[in-house]
């Protein structure tokens, strides 16, 4: 590879210009050589192919033939099977075993199929029988000439291939598949740790420790025509010769031939260590400011009430009016920064970790219980629909209770008076699902794909008034997905809002 | 009318004592007040409330651990003990009752931000 950047170079400097570089790839003039004790064939085989564009050079035995081979390239070797002095068969050894990839052409006076086999297997690329006319030579040097520009343009590519795997920063590996490294480029030697100079050819488990990694792989090799997909993961890595753990997003998939067949897999490692801290810091962030807001806000509101409740002395009505605004106001306030604790909470993994077994319907029971109140005072139907017994789900019970609380409190704020609300679990082949159902104003379908974002609110003449942080959906998306669960929703504008989140059923989980 | 029963306010946040004292005083009830853990304890063993309205996260000495202390001491179980908690912040959830994976002592929960008047039923209902 080196060698080539440099060549490169050099030609840019001698030629000065990169347009003449360019065209002097254009017009390749291959160096032929003719190798034949008959002058007439030399001279014809000379003036046919200068004319042809190529620089020809003649030799009139086998011995001079290889001398000159050796003192320089030629791409095309037109070789005479019969000579005097060393056999043209020798010579055709002696060309392969120098130049491997010098395309030669085989001159013969008895085109004996027996013979032609010969030749080939020896490395001849084509050959002609005497006598020929200039068109068969013609013919057979074009598609020399074809050949050797197809070797250079994949030559050429590779290289190009080379150079830009090995500048990237990902680490890539690519197996074939029996598991045997095809390539492997620095970034992905430099991630794992690993010291060997040389990993191509050697079989995977000889470089990759990371049971995972090999795990991956098998389950890429695994996949069969019609069914390729990508296996991603995180894992984190730390090299030996380093303390610093590193995160590293990996993702690993199946290449495969023009039949669909799978013929190995490439596995692409991405550091996403900086990310990851930027990331907890940005979460660590929230979570100090939201708590040191927090607090005082909350003795704000109390001390309010205690305004309000007339225990500082009498209040006239427009001073009451205007306390209790000002308390909605930081109610609202004290609630983004609960919601954003929250938030930060689950980013950093922190209140999910303990899991136990969960009564669902149970646990829609209780939600249901707690808002029932609030759902009265809108004349609201809130119902538990009874669901099949013994709905379970291995959960975080914090979690839980908070993506239907969500879901619920949701359902009474953009449900009109009047209206209904139904909460109910049931299970398909492998999940469990939550289901909130109202008969409120619905999503437009524009707003549906944003709704899990945060801080997106719905705003129309309808969701004016309603209060909101826009954290609330995105808290729920968050918990479910750290559950390996979806969340969906259907809807239409002023008839309601089903949402369903399937969380995998207990047998499914690991 | 029978004597009027001391309540013991427990927060590290002396607004808010302040606010749920005036509360509390505005329906009768004497107050004392403490502003971390080992005070609570001590106020405690001195004056023997009637109820603790006890705040979790303090200073030196967390309310989860003055509950288990009062819950353990023969002379003290009777205290009623009111857990003000921000455990499950921006929801009402169950979970507020357990703490370590085993169901807390206390008598009742309250969660932050408190409702004041919903603070006064809990208080008067275990206090009557």
């Amino acid at each position: 590879m080196s060698d080539t950047d440099t060549e490169t170079s050099e030609k840019k400097q001698n030629t000065n210009a990169a347009l003449e570089t360019v065209a002097d790839a254009f017009s390749f003039r291959p160096r032929v050589l003719v190798v034949d004790d008959e002058e007439r064939i030399q001279k014809a085989c000379h003036r046919l192919l200068t004319q042809e564009g190529c620089e020809v050079a003649l030799a009139d035995n086998g011995i001079k033939g290889l001398k000159m081979i050796e003192d320089a390239h030629f791409d095309i070797v037109l070789l005479d099977l019969m000579m005097p002095g060393m056999s043209g068969m020798d010579v055709l050894t002696g060309i392969k075993a120098r130049h491997p990839d010098t395309v030669i052409i085989v001159i013969t006076g008895y085109a004996t199929l027996e013979h032609s086999i010969e030749t080939m297997k020896k490395g001849a690329f084509d050959f002609l029988s005497k006598p020929f006319s200039p068109q068969e030579l013609r013919v057979v040097i074009s598609k020399a000439i074809e050949f050797i520009r197809t070797l250079q343009d994949i030559a050429s590519e590779k290289t190009r291939m080379r150079v830009m795997v090995n500048t990237l920063k990902e680490g890539v590996l690519t197996t074939d598949h029996q598991k045997n490294i095809v390539l492997a480029n620095p970034a992905f030697l430099n991630m794992i740790g690993s010291k060997s100079q040389r990993s191509i050819g050697l079989h995977v488990n000889d470089i990759v420790k990371h049971p995972r990694i090999l795990e991956m792989i098998d389950q890429a090799l695994a996949q069969t025509s019609g069914h390729f997909s990508e296996i991603t993961d995180e894992l984190s890595l730390t090299p030996e010769d380093s303390k610093e753990e590193k995160i590293i997003g990996i993702r690993c998939f199946p290449f495969r031939d023009r039949l669909d067949r799978n013929l190995g897999a490439v596995t692409v490692f991405h550091d996403i260590t900086a990310l990851k801290k930027m990331d907890q810091l940005k979460s660590d962030f929230v979570s100090m400011v939201a708590h040191e807001i927090k607090s005082p806000l909350n003795s704000i509101l109390m001390q309010m009430k205690v305004i309000l409740d007339g225990l500082a002395g009498d209040l006239t009505e427009k001073q009451t009016d205007i306390l209790k605004r000002s308390a909605d106001k930081i109610t609202s306030l004290a609630q983004l920064a609960s919601e954003l604790l929250d938030l930060s909470k689950i980013e950093s993994g922190l209140i999910n970790q303990e899991r136990e077994t969960l009564d669902l319907g149970q646990l829609i029971k209780d939600q249901v219980q707690f808002f029932r109140d609030k759902a009265d005072g809108k004349s609201l139907k809130l119902i538990q629909k009874p669901g099949p017994e013994g709905m379970s789900v291995i959960a975080n019970r914090t979690n839980i209770e908070e993506v239907v609380s969500n879901l619920i409190s949701n359902a009474i704020r953009y449900t009109p008076s009047n209206g209904k609300i139904d909460v109910w679990c049931d299970q398909t082949d492998d999940w469990i699902n939550i289901h909130v159902a109202d008969t409120g104003l619905g999503i437009p379908e524009e707003d549906r794909k944003h709704i899990f974002d945060r801080f997106y609110r719905v705003k129309n003449e309808q969701t004016r008034f309603i209060n909101g942080t826009g954290l609330g959906l995105a808290i729920v998306k968050s918990i479910v997905e750290s559950h390996h669960g979806t969340i969906h929703v259907e809807s239409k504008p002023n008839q309601g809002s089903h949402f369903t989140i399937c969380l995998p059923k207990p047998e499914h989980e690991i | 009318m029978s004597e009027q029963k001391l309540i013991l306010v427990v927060d590290d946040d002396p607004d808010l004592v302040e606010a749920v004292s005036m509360k509390l005083e505005a329906k009768n009830y004497r107050v004392a007040k403490a502003y971390d853990g080992v005070e609570a304890m001590d106020r405690i063993k001195e004056e023997k409330p009637a109820l603790v309205v006890l705040d979790v996260m303090m200073p030196r000495k967390n309310g989860w651990d003055v509950c288990e202390e009062i819950k353990n001491d023969a002379g003290l179980k009777d205290i009623a003990v009111v857990l003000l908690t921000a455990v499950a912040d921006s929801v009402k959830t169950t979970s507020y009752t357990h703490h370590d994976g085993k169901t807390t002592l206390a008598d009742d929960y309250i969660p932050k931000p408190i409702d004041l008047d919903e603070l006064m039923e809990i208080v008067s209902d275990h206090c009557s």
